[in-house]
């Protein structure tokens, strides 16, 4: 006992005497560990902002900014700021340094970890810079990475914002969905904050689009600009309506509109492109026709076909101008195809015709899902003509 | 100590008990850090002072050192010294400390090392130890150096990270890999044995006894028992 207690006391003093030279050498080391761990951060902050002095980090708690913005750094000598932001690019999120001058212009762009598949994010950064808010909009997006890329660019104007708000100034950091949103709630309080898009059957002339409130309080009719609101029985409650009679009148005409379901079975040449149609009681014609983008002719081993068509609902007056266009369903492949299914993309046949539909913008990088929404609307043209005409049989 | 003997202990471990080459002491850090003559260079660095400084403390304390208790402080003496030089490259030699990663931590149970606290340090003086850590410091750092060259020169076309231009086109990526490793540390092994052959200490003289249990082992059969090497 006394031979083991003596021991364990040597191995004590063995475990001291090493504990008192690891104390000491990490007093003398420990900020010279600190001093180059700093130095190593700070350099990403110094190849943003190359003329920088030296960074200190910014309490962001008093300010409201865009959500993508996590981590900011002040250049002492007061050049601007660099800021780290994460935004959600096409397979995951995507952290991105941004160097931003007092003047509102980037100094720099880097992608510093991604899992994006592409890689096009890499060098991206580089046309951000000593670009200002309006060059930065103007940048494009990459065909083939398009939802990463418009991430990215998002993610620069965001720290442009939050410069503008750090300076003391003021910004709308709001997405394009928060402005809408706002903007019906405030046009038509009845609605209660619940608004969904109208798809038109029937012509309004000056009028871009309609929302209809869920609860049935009325609706919200977008003319440029402008929102004004109607209440269902005809009210207009927005002030300064140039023409409340033709907007009460749109009201009556949207709320008579009764849909007659066609027999597609007289239609035996339409049977397998057209999937339903309507008639409204002016003459007007709703058809949903479907078009074979990439999820049909795309399919190989290595991206296998999902096997379903694009489906498009649009309404045509009977001399076959296009009221309105809608993706009602899509297997496209995510982050390039499925933009056919964005409102930027199908609004774009409104008001076309047979003759000039073709003329819109492709989806970058998604010709297959591009030709096949135009077959669609070349089907339901077909559609028309063959319906104006009358049952086959 | 005589000089003569001095200097045998002291050139030793450069040729003829090479650490790696001979003993096949510290395999896994030959392989995974012999891919740049840099980081072969700051392992065989840091691994030396560690033998220096663990058979110099361990030679110290070898009286007072418990022999039931000795293999506990060898490894809090050796970690200690590890840690140490840890701080020291992480301080001042930061891309080092990058470069060898793990294996830095990893010197704690670097077999050479412990193989001499338990085979010289704590049998031999101060001194002669100090020497000993010194000799299978640079044998070590020799060895690791060499093999480095031939896998970095001749699989990156490139030295201590200067390209060799004329070598570009002509690089066996093999070399970089594990198996090009093994087959490097196969063949310098051959040279070395080829180079000593008749001079090596003969193995018996240093299997059982340099067995760490050596001296409390049961077994009847250890021929080493009680045998210094």
């Amino acid at each position: 006992m006394i031979r083991n207690m003596k021991n364990l006391s040597i191995f004590v003093c063995i475990c001291t005497a090493i504990t008192l030279l690891l104390a000491i050498t990490n007093t003398f080391t420990a900020p010279i560990i600190e001093k180059n761990q700093s130095a190593s951060a700070n350099k990403a902050l110094f190849a943003l902002m190359p003329d920088a002095s030296g960074f200190e980090q910014v309490d962001t708690s008093g300010y409201t900014l865009p959500a993508t913005v996590s981590e900011i750094h002040r250049e002492t000598s007061g050049l601007g700021y660099v800021m780290t932001l994460v935004t959600s690019g096409y397979a995951s999120d995507m952290v991105i340094m941004c160097g931003v001058r007092t003047d509102g212009t980037v100094s720099g762009a880097v992608c510093l970890s991604s899992n994006e598949t592409l890689g096009k994010e890499k060098t991206y950064g580089e046309q951000f810079v000593n670009k200002d808010a309006a060059a930065v909009d103007a940048v494009d997006v990459i065909g083939g990475a398009t939802k990463t890329t418009a991430a990215y660019k998002n993610a620069v104007k965001d720290a442009l914002n939050a410069s503008i708000i750090l300076g003391g100034g003021s910004v709308d950091i709001r997405t394009e969905e928060e402005i809408l949103a706002d903007n019906l709630a405030a046009a038509l309080p009845a609605g209660e904050e619940q608004f969904e898009r109208l798809f038109l059957v029937e012509v309004l002339d000056g009028i871009d689009a309609v929302y209809k409130a869920e609860n049935g309080a009325g609706y919200v009719f977008v003319m440029g600009e402008q929102f004004a609101g109607v209440l269902s029985n005809g009210t207009v409650v927005t002030e300064g309506v140039a023409d409340p009679a033709a907007l009460s009148g749109a009201v009556q005409r949207l709320e008579a509109v009764v849909l007659e379901e066609i027999d597609l079975s007289a239609y035996p040449d339409l049977l397998n492109t057209v999937l339903s149609a309507k008639k409204t009681p002016s003459g007007n014609f709703v058809v949903e026709t479907k078009g074979a983008g990439y999820g049909i002719k795309g399919g190989n081993e290595y991206h296998p076909a999902s096997g379903e068509y694009i489906v498009v609902r649009v309404s045509m007056t009977p001399n076959g101008k296009i009221i309105d266009c809608l993706t009602v369903s899509e297997a496209e492949t995510d982050g390039l195809g499925d933009a056919c299914a964005d409102e930027k993309f199908y609004g774009q046949f409104v008001g076309k015709t047979e003759e000039n539909y073709t003329e819109i913008d492709a989806i970058s990088g998604a010709t297959m899902t591009t030709d096949g929404y135009k077959q669609a609307i070349e089907r339901a043209f077909a559609a028309l003509s063959a319906l104006r005409g009358g049952a086959q049989q | 100590m005589n000089k003569k003997n001095s200097l045998s202990v002291l050139t030793n471990g450069i040729l003829k008990e090479n650490p790696t080459l001979v003993l096949i002491l510290g395999t896994c850090p030959t392989l995974a850090t012999t891919t740049t003559v840099t980081g072969a260079l700051g392992m065989g660095i840091a691994a030396m002072i560690v033998l220096l400084c663990s058979n110099v403390f361990i030679s110290l304390l070898r009286k007072v050192i418990p022999e039931t208790m000795r293999i506990p402080c060898y490894i809090v003496i050796i970690a200690g010294f590890v840690t140490i030089v840890k701080m020291l490259v992480q301080a001042f030699f930061p891309g080092l400390y990058e470069t060898l990663g793990v294996y830095l931590d990893l010197i704690t149970v670097n077999c050479i090392i412990l193989g001499r606290a338990e085979m010289f340090a704590n049998k031999n003086s101060v001194a002669a130890s100090a020497l000993d850590g010194i000799g299978m410091g640079l044998g070590f750092t020799l060895a690791l150096t060499a093999m480095a060259t031939i896998r970095e020169v001749f699989g990156a076309a490139s030295f201590a990270g200067a390209s060799i231009p004329f070598l570009e086109n002509y690089t066996i990526a093999f070399l970089t890999k594990a198996p090009g490793g093994l087959l490097v540390y196969g063949l310098l092994i051959a040279l070395v044995y080829a180079i000593t052959k008749g001079k090596a200490p003969a193995k018996t003289s240093f299997s059982c006894s340099g067995c760490p249990n050596a001296a409390t082992c049961h077994i009847e059969t250890c021929s080493g028992k009680g045998d210094e090497a």
